[in-house]
């Protein structure tokens, strides 16, 4: 059964024009969600196999733990359960559910914030009159980059990420999650994050440097 | 920013863009000028990018499969009480 409040003629037309192969896909998406209206545990299911991952990566990146990922990704399938009728396909299913589960992320980390969040301040280039670095010159030419990812990424390297990944401000995080781990454009991002593409891009360029700060450090004392 | 040369702060200021390939000719032309002449800069944009690339693979972690069957279980029980058609 497709209702009206679906406006599957609408659901997900921008890709329409341009990708031919999209429309199979769409055609199947828009299809599991009205028989998901009708109470159908296969379409359930589908929808939960192509989504879930991702919104558990979103939930997870955002709130840090796994017992509080798992509440999120439960709140998304529920309200799209509960909810599916009222869908009105204005929106990718996808970018609703990052909606769903950004918010639901977000408000599951009120009260529960960092005491010592990362300065931004300290983690940004510091920079002489003349626009130019400032600072020890050994530092700045520290490049860590051509070491094997395997290094970078196992150990206190990888510790000293998820440190540094942990002490963003919440909603900084939550760019750097959408952007670079889910790799959504800046503005999927800022449909799910009901921000405008200027905070994003703004967000994520410092979000990215305080990273990048704090795994310079932990080389340069490697 | 025709006519000066990029400074380090302008750089450093459009390395998303960059790697986005967003920047205009001009600014493009001025940013790899930079580049060329700046060590620091080939250090930190090297970096920056490095650093983009390890936070999709350290962050990209899967769901835990019994955490999958928790949530099916839950949906499926939720599906057969409020779904469907009215």
């Amino acid at each position: 059964m497709i209702t009206a409040a679906l406006s599957l003629d609408t659901l997900f037309a921008p890709s329409l024009d341009c990708d031919p192969t999209a429309m199979a896909h769409v055609d199947t998406e828009a299809q599991l969600i009205g028989r998901l209206e009708a109470g159908d545990t296969a379409a359930l299911e589908s929808l939960m196999a192509r989504h879930a991952g991702r919104v558990y990566r979103v939930a997870l990146g955002i709130t840090r733990s796994p017992a509080d990922a798992e509440e999120v990704v439960q709140d998304v399938f529920l309200t799209l359960v509960r909810k599916v009728a009222t869908f009105e396909g204005r929106s990718a299913l996808s970018t609703w559910l990052y909606r769903v589960a950004t918010n639901s992320a977000l408000a599951r980390r009120r009260g529960k914030r960092a005491q010592v969040e990362v300065s931004l301040e300290e983690a940004l280039p510091a920079f002489r009159d003349d626009g130019h670095r400032d600072g020890d010159r050994s530092y700045l030419l520290l490049d860590w980059s051509e070491r094997p990812d395997e290094e970078l990424l196992s150990g206190e390297s990888r510790r000293a990420m998820a440190r540094a990944i942990d002490l963003l401000p919440d909603h900084y995080r939550a760019v750097l999650i959408l952007r670079d781990v889910e790799e959504l454009t800046n503005e999927e991002a800022a449909r799910a994050l009901g921000e405008p593409v200027s905070s994003i891009k703004s967000r994520l360029h410092r979000a990215r440097m305080a990273l990048r700060e704090e795994l310079t450090r932990y080389w340069s004392q490697a | 920013m025709r006519g000066e040369a990029m400074t380090c702060r302008d750089a450093i200021a459009v390395l998303a863009d960059f790697l986005e390939h967003t920047l205009s000719p001009e600014l493009l032309a001025s940013f790899e000028a930079h580049l060329a002449d700046c060590a620091p800069c080939r250090a930190y944009l090297a970096t920056y990018r490095k650093t983009v690339a390890l936070t999709g693979r350290a962050e990209g972690i899967e769901m835990p499969p019994e955490m999958r069957a928790r949530l099916r279980s839950l949906l499926l029980d939720a599906l057969a009480r409020e779904g469907g058609p009215a």
